[in-house]
């Protein structure tokens, strides 16, 4: 068949890759931030695809083998072909479409390396496959990968949330504010994404373009390859896939901004350690561990195990699955220009299939993350802390208030007391005035003098009006 | 030939830089916070957390002349 007719379908499918390598990254940068409402979901996604945009630019060196050394080259091996890399291509887009269909984030490179060996392996048996080194830059990382983010971020976010509890009493530190910091972290990772990712898919069209010989063995990439893999991964993280950041953002557990910080910068410090002590870890499996660990740091967030375990089994099936394809898809490249129109069209087909099944529930910026946590700051849902403050102001309130009642009766009480000695002793006062009347009376009619008895009854109303002063007073 | 030494030293980078660029983050927060009292110099305070959130900026920009190839010969490497 025409060689440059594969050539063309490679760097098709190699764009295609690159733009599901996109979408299904973006939620590494990205769904942490939406979560927690750091930056707005579209503008979330916008800020990712221009960073890859700008990361794929910046990127220089790209790789001189597109399997890494997992496949013995040359003698006694295999060698890469455009139709090993069409078979190996086709694996990982139709298992990173798939894994998208149900929200799982893997690792892209771990799928394209899949694909490879499938291919290697029909194309050249199982011999051609370095096992140590499979070991060594696929099972190891994606073990290391989420144990040593999972750590950073779990003790990060314990450091974030011990440094930023004071006593009640004192005025509390704003936690919201890692919001902003959050926008930081995100960004770096996102443009550790573009420099390295698109750089992988602009690699193997290199590789192509020199194995068709179109372009001189040795030399970089051209510049339309470094624009249009640029292009592709920008537009593929602007895409954005909404079912893996709601997996990573809310499936895992519910992050909070500071965690949300910490789990982020946890990403960023793997991956850039990683890139540059030589230990290569997949962005993927990174940002997954770090939101685990960093819902393990704070207290009541929970770690949604399930979800856990089943992007560990898409971990698990990575390999395997896109090994599959990629055998098939080898076989079927084997049988020549039939076998490749076959390719074509199986694949068109199979990717049409996921994206016709993924309408039926279609996961978007709008219902990626729920509205919960906009609307909840719209009305604003107290805090455990506000709650605790305002129902300790009530109990204080209620005791204050108790305490003046009681008060108030007992000044009552003591006011009706004395109302009542004061009624007796006029009481009292009165009814002498009374008897002495009586008597002056008697002593009258008996003839004896008035004026004794006329200083007695003057004497009592003085007293009432004195009483009745003193009764005000209270 | 598995690559024990360059585990442990991703892993311990990784921890360090995480937990010194959130336990910064974290002291900028809580110094916002401190300034709010009374009682205590704001200015100083204030100066203190931005002083915080200014390092964390120096972290992002390590970060970036990490990322970036061409700021590589900044740092030496």
């Amino acid at each position: 068949m025409d060689p440059l007719l594969l050539v063309v379908i490679v760097i098709a499918l190699a764009l295609f890759f690159d733009f599901t390598n996109g979408f299904h990254d973006t939620a590494n940068a990205m769904a942490t931030p939406i979560a927690t409402g750091a930056i707005k979901p579209k503008a979330a996604v916008a800020l990712a695809a221009v960073l890859n945009l700008v990361g794929a630019f910046l990127s220089t060196e790209v790789a001189k083998t597109v399997s890494s050394g997992i496949i013995k080259e040359g003698a006694g091996g295999l060698s890469i072909t455009p139709d090993v890399i069409l078979a190996g291509l086709m694996g990982a887009v139709l298992w990173n479409l798939l894994t998208w269909l149900y929200g799982l984030p893997s690792s892209s490179s771990h799928a394209l390396f899949g694909g490879l060996i499938g291919a290697a392996v029909v194309g050249a048996g199982f011999g051609a496959v370095n096992y140590l080194t499979l070991v060594d830059k696929v099972l190891l990382p994606a073990l290391a990968a989420p144990l040593i983010a999972g750590v950073a971020a779990y003790l990060a976010t314990k450091l974030a949330y011990w440094i930023t509890k004071r006593p009640s009493g004192t005025a509390s530190p704003k936690r919201g504010g890692f919001r902003i910091g959050q926008i930081f972290s995100s960004s770096l990772v996102a443009l550790a994404h573009g420099t390295n990712d698109a750089q992988k898919t602009m690699g193997i069209i290199t590789l192509v373009l020199i194995a068709a010989g179109v372009q001189a063995p040795g030399s970089g990439p051209e510049l339309w390859v470094i624009a249009a893999c640029a292009l592709a991964i920008a537009a593929g993280t602007y895409t954005g896939g909404w079912r893996i950041i709601r997996t990573i953002g809310t499936g895992l557990t519910d992050v909070k901004p500071a965690q949300g910080f910490a789990a982020e910068v946890s990403t960023a410090s793997a991956i850039l350690a990683s890139s540059h002590l030589g230990f290569a870890l997949s962005t993927t499996q990174v940002a997954s561990g770090s939101v685990i660990g960093s819902g393990l740091g704070r207290k009541g967030a929970g770690v949604r195990w399930r979800t856990a375990g089943k992007i560990a089994t898409g971990w698990l099936f990575t390999l395997p699955a896109s090994a599959i394809v990629g055998a098939v898809a080898a076989a079927l490249t084997h049988l020549g220009l039939v076998g490749v129109v076959a390719l074509v069209v199986l694949g068109l087909a199979a990717i049409i299939t996921v994206f016709v099944v993924s309408q039926r529930n279609a996961v978007g910026h709008h219902n990626a993350i729920s509205d919960v946590e906009a609307s909840g700051q719209a009305v604003h849902i107290p805090t455990k802390k506000e709650r605790r403050s305002a129902a300790r102001k009530a109990r204080e309130a209620a005791a204050k208030a108790a305490k003046e009642a009681r008060k108030a009766r007992q000044a009552a009480d003591a006011a009706a007391k004395h109302a009542k000695t004061l009624a007796a002793s006029e009481m009292r006062a009165a009814r002498r005035a009374s008897d002495l009347e009586a008597a002056a009376r008697v002593r009258f009619r008996s003839g004896s003098d008035a004026a004794g008895a006329e200083p007695p009854v003057k004497d009592p109303s003085a007293k009432s009006e004195s009483s009745a002063s003193s009764e005000k007073e209270h | 030939m598995v690559e024990w030494i360059a585990f442990v030293q991703v892993a311990v980078a990784t921890i360090i830089a995480a937990v010194v660029i959130a336990g910064l983050y974290g002291l900028g927060v809580r110094l916002q916070a401190v300034a709010e009292d009374e009682g205590r110099s704001r200015s100083l305070v204030r100066a203190g957390s931005w002083l915080c959130f200014g390092l964390c900026g120096v972290g992002v920009l390590f970060g970036i002349a990490l990322i970036v190839p061409q700021l590589q010969p900044l740092l030496g490497l």
